[in-house]
């Protein structure tokens, strides 16, 4: 052991030798992060006053895709499991706060309850479907596990085109009633509002809706990472065997991961309805839409481009993947302009493209993703 | 009192491979009981089934009982078994070598009652004070010695009446497995009965109060370690060094010299 010893002399009177040194970083590093947030959140508030309608709604789809993305990084990431499955349970919370905000009528299941209610149902809902996939997801790993998941979106594709009375018709889908609280409707203009003289309309408060679940879905999961459900995320990962002398049920702990990254799916799934101001319409192919296998690899590249396990990771993953095929025909003008041009690249292609890169990059030199190179960034300004 | 108690255990895995039968023995509480045995005599076999982890290596319990505090614990859940105050050390030391040491600690305290933790993590910096200073160190850029102390620990988080150690000494260099001799004897000291499987029998018979001998799964010798240190028969199979065996061991040299010999020859038809 007196080889190591000698290997890191500073690390001793380092950590031990200045204790007033390190109470007073700790305060100052206490601080930081709050006003962080306190920074972060006055910009969400104000974004929508000097940024245009369109532009929110990217930011919108984005911030979607980032939560469901952040359920997926959270399983993969954390607790080493893998899942080709999360557009399913876009679809699940789609469908399930359809059905349970939605009035029913001759030809839908509706239950009308309140939207903040239906929301609450959905996420327990998805959780739960999660959680019964537990038997599955515990036996399998790997490669297995993730064409096991895989079969979950083609049985929702299936399902939803059986059971129209639930999902909505796939040519025509059907309508739920956008986010309101008493007294405040997110998805109209009711009650009127002004904010520094700017009208705050649908799409503005569709955002703050949005960057609101999202920072919550956020702290709840960096929450859980960083306490004891994390603690036993990783050592599950890192050693079953071990965990399991370690008092870990190991079965538990892959349920419980199941279950949060599908209540998360079941989230973002519901943020899709409203960005579809209340649509809820299954695929008309499972290959290419909404809830097809296309989206739930894209939900894989944005987990694998931001860094897997990483929560800011998968938002900014989903910056790129859900964010660039928008986002390009706003910079370059149209569709329209792109389309006539007779080339091939068309935003989608471009993003595609993009990503496929990327992902080649992010395993060749930096496996830690976004998040690793913010990490590296950071600890340059630090220096 | 025995705190822990095996009686006529047999296990099999798969359907056919009988790894350990008719093994029976007691380990009284506050004692250090050493199970020695050479390679495939069915230690680790044994300590995975009183740990309760045989399934994840595809074996199970057909014969026999295993009592911990009076508790039957031998069809019990792992994660059941460690809450009833049963810690292990795994073989290789296997640190979660990822995660930093602090965080190799609290995932060894995710069992223990809340109240509890803070007073197992003082107990265990304060028996390993280096761990405090690597903290926040990943447990894998550990030297081999220090990964043991830190897999200790993470056991000793789990605040255990009985902990199970798998060949705490593998790999290491003699300074350190006196180190290891040195903890087991504080770990005890400090009221914690102690397992300790080892093929180093010279340290675990300096450390242990009691051996018991295991040979191709079945118990082949028990008794006071100061006994079995001094019986002839361990210090032929696993102490060496005996006036006897070295004559013996002279012998054997002296064959496979010849042998070598022999083989020169036949060598030297080929290359002539």
């Amino acid at each position: 052991m007196s080889d190591t010893e000698i290997a890191n002399p500073p690390a001793t009177p380092e950590t031990t030798g200045t204790t007033p040194v390190t109470a007073r970083r700790s305060t100052a590093a206490r601080v930081a992060p709050l006003i962080g947030w306190a920074v972060l959140l006055l910009v969400l508030f104000l974004t929508p006053v000097y940024v245009p309608g369109e532009w929110l709604s990217v930011l919108c789809w984005i911030m979607a895709g980032g939560v469901a993305a952040m359920g997926l990084t959270m399983l993969i990431g954390q607790a080493g499991q893998f899942s080709l499955g999360q557009a399913f349970f876009l679809l699940l919370g789609g469908v399930t706060y359809t059905v349970l905000a939605a009035d029913g009528d001759a030809e839908y299941i509706g239950f009308g309850l309140p939207p903040l209610v239906a929301l609450i149902g959905t996420i327990i809902i998805s959780g739960l479907a999660g959680a019964a996939f537990a038997p599955i997801s515990g036996r399998l790993r790997g490669i297995y596990l993730g064409v096991a998941s895989l079969s979950l979106v083609f049985l929702g594709y299936y399902l939803s085109h059986e059971l129209p009375m639930l999902a909505g018709s796939a040519s025509s889908g059907r309508y739920a009633p956008t986010f309101s609280v008493p007294g405040f409707d997110f998805g109209e203009t009711n009650p009127q509002l002004l904010l520094l003289n700017v009208p705050m309309g649908a799409a503005e408060r569709q955002f703050w809706l949005f960057a609101g679940l999202t920072v919550i879905a956020y702290l709840v999961g960096q929450g859980a990472m960083k306490g004891r459900v994390g603690r036993g995320w990783r050592a599950v990962r890192d050693n079953e065997a071990v965990a399991t002398v370690m008092g870990v049920s190991v079965p538990g702990e892959k349920a419980k991961a199941f279950a949060i990254s599908s209540a998360y799916g079941g989230l973002a799934g519901v943020m899709v309805v409203w960005w579809y101001s209340g649509l809820m319409k299954p695929d008309e192919a499972v290959e290419l839409g909404t809830y097809s296998t296309y989206t739930t690899i894209a939900l894989l590249a944005m987990c694998v481009i931001g860094g897997l396990g990483s929560l800011g990771g998968a938002i900014a993953g989903s910056a790129l993947v859900f964010g660039l095929p928008l986002a390009l025909p706003l910079l370059t003008g149209s569709n329209q302009t792109v389309d006539a041009s007779g080339t091939a690249f068309t935003p989608i292609v471009i993003t595609n493209l993009v990503f496929g890169i990327l992902i080649v990059l992010i395993v060749l030199f930096e496996p830690r993703g976004l998040a690793g190179l913010g990490t590296r960034l950071r600890n340059l300004i630090r220096r | 009192m025995i705190l822990l108690s095996i009686s006529d255990l047999a296990v099999r895995y798969g359907r056919s491979v009988k790894a350990m039968h008719g093994v029976s023995f007691d380990v009284p509480d506050q004692s250090v009981v050493a199970v020695l045995g050479s390679n495939g005599a069915g230690k680790s076999t044994l300590l995975r089934a009183i740990s309760g982890t045989l399934s994840l290596h595809g074996g199970e319990i057909t014969n026999g009982t295993i009592e911990l505090d009076g508790t039957r614990i031998d069809r019990m859940d792992p994660a059941a078994i460690v809450r009833r105050g049963l810690g292990q050390v795994p073989e290789n030391r296997q640190v979660f070598s990822r995660m930093s040491v602090e965080e190799n600690l609290r995932a060894g305290g995710l069992a223990t009652p809340p109240s509890r933790r803070a007073a197992a993590r003082a107990a265990v910096l304060d028996m390993f004070p280096k761990l405090a200073d690597r903290a926040s160190q990943p447990a894998g850029l550990l030297s081999g010695g220090e990964q043991q102390m830190l897999a200790i620990g993470r056991a000793m988080m789990g605040e255990p009446k009985v902990l199970l150690l798998d060949e705490p000494s593998l790999g290491l260099a003699p300074l350190i497995i006196e180190q290891i001799g040195r903890t087991v004897t504080e770990i005890n000291e400090r009221g914690t009965t102690v397992v300790l499987v080892e093929q180093n029998a010279m340290m675990a018979l300096t450390v242990a109060h009691t051996a018991v001998v295991l040979e191709v799964g079945e118990l082949k010798l028990r008794g006071d370690a100061d006994e079995l240190k001094a019986s002839e028969d361990i210090q032929r199979l696993y102490l060496g060094g005996h006036a006897e065996s070295e004559e013996h061991a002279d012998a054997e040299q002296g064959e496979a010299a010849e042998r070598l010999e022999r083989r020169r020859k036949s060598l030297k038809v080929w290359s002539a």
